[in-house]
């Protein structure tokens, strides 16, 4: 076996061992229907179980600016996929893609999360099972 | 494909971060060499070591355990199956499968229970002389199942978790639960099947190896299954060399949400004559 197929194997493995969602329901809640594409700078990250929550300023196309805010998974299971608390700070630009909330507010889960400055992904592998 | 693509790198990245980190001083005790683990040659936990036996002689339960898969959590039932439910509760179920389980005990900041905390997040295993403990990550909590030989109790005050007792059948523990809570306690699992408090709950846990362990599960209550019926059986995998991490219900965002979108659908109370 090479190492890729073992890394991608050990990776599949790891996924499916990865709960994200067993707090609430992510169907009630979010809309696999409404995918969002999020570009801004955070503002704020709430480092907390059972999700961990963060916002960005998005800078809208009439230059009025929004405050976003996006679920992640919560941080027992970030740190075992390998990640800290300062993997985000205040005031990094980042790029986003998730789901928006059923209420239409301006909430959403984030299924990916890119640094702009460094293009390398933020709390992502943990990815929000439907 | 781009949204698909990026988790993966993250987790590819958060792996090589995992071996890097490795053997180093870490905030959390995410990976350290567990005393008593049994190794291959190279050093890695040997998850098909013989099934250890505690001092008694009987084999041992204890260390860390994950679900191989979350279906458990999401439903108890068989594959192919469908649970035995009377009106009332198949009503109950379809309800809950329709609002997509917004009204799920978790929704509120409250744990899964018996048997289905064990599927949700990690829980270890302490076995003790006269008690089996489980200490569930999820939210923090914990359940004892007695070996002491004292009864189920007699007409308790009902309880989220019920009350446990354990015994030993050859090599397989046999839990007893009884006493929950009815309407106002868990739900079995994640898709909503119901109980009532004349639920009595049969565990039998059988560790395979070091690494592996199979619970069959039957669910007995009169007052919501025609029958007594029994789960998949669940598969759980030791997690060697780490630790449980603090996991509290602390911040809890998504009830608003929930509320706002699906109040108009609340079963509270449900639909349906309860018996």
């Amino acid at each position: 076996m090479n190492t890729r197929l073992a890394v991608v194997l050990s990776l599949t493995a790891f996924a499916a061992s990865v709960s994200v969602l067993a707090h609430h329901s992510f169907t009630a809640e979010f809309d696999e229907n409404k995918p969002l594409s999020l570009t801004g700078t955070v503002t704020k990250l709430e480092w907390n179980n059972p999700h961990t929550w963060f916002f960005m300023d998005v800078k809208n196309p009439d230059g009025s600016v929004t405050n976003w805010g996006l679920e992640l998974a919560g941080p027992t299971q970030l740190l075992r996929a390998g990640w800290k608390r300062d993997a985000m700070k205040i005031g990094d630009a980042v790029k986003v893609e998730a789901f928006r909330a059923r209420d239409d507010s301006n909430t959403a889960n984030a299924k990916g999360i890119v640094n702009v400055a460094t293009g390398k992904p933020v709390f992502t592998g943990t990815a929000a099972r439907p | 494909m781009h949204i698909l693509r990026t988790p993966w790198r993250g987790v590819a990245l958060a792996v090589m971060a995992s071996g890097v980190l490795a053997g180093s001083v870490q905030a959390q005790w995410l990976e350290l060499p567990v005393p008593g683990t049994p190794r291959t040659s190279d050093g890695k936990p040997n998850m098909n070591a013989p099934t250890p036996r505690a001092r008694d002689g009987k084999p041992s339960l204890a260390g860390i355990w994950r679900a191989d898969t979350m279906r458990y959590n999401t439903n108890l039932v068989p594959d192919g199956q469908e649970a035995p439910m009377l009106p009332w509760a198949a009503e109950v179920y379809k309800h809950r499968l329709a609002t997509q389980g917004f009204e799920r005990p978790g929704s509120r900041c409250m744990p899964h229970g018996a048997p289905d905390a064990m599927t949700v997040y990690d829980f270890k295993v302490l076995q003790l002389p006269e008690v089996m403990v489980h200490l569930y990550e999820e939210m923090h909590k914990y359940r004892q199942i007695h070996t002491d030989g004292r009864p189920l109790p007699v007409d308790p005050d009902p309880a989220w978790y019920g009350y446990s007792i354990g015994r030993w059948d050859g090599d397989t523990f046999v839990a007893e639960t009884a006493g929950f809570r009815g309407d106002d306690g868990t739900w079995l699992d994640n898709n909503g099947h119901p109980h009532t408090d004349a639920l009595r709950l049969t565990e039998r846990f059988r560790r395979i190896n070091w690494g592996r362990m199979e619970v069959d599960v039957t669910i007995d209550d009169p007052k919501a299954y025609s029958r007594p019926w029994s789960a998949q059986t669940m598969r759980f995998d030791q997690q060697a060399d780490t630790e449980m991490l603090e996991q509290l219900c602390e911040n809890n965002r998504s009830i608003e949400t929930l509320q706002k979108v699906w109040k108009p659908m609340s079963t509270t109370p449900a639909p349906g004559g309860r018996p």
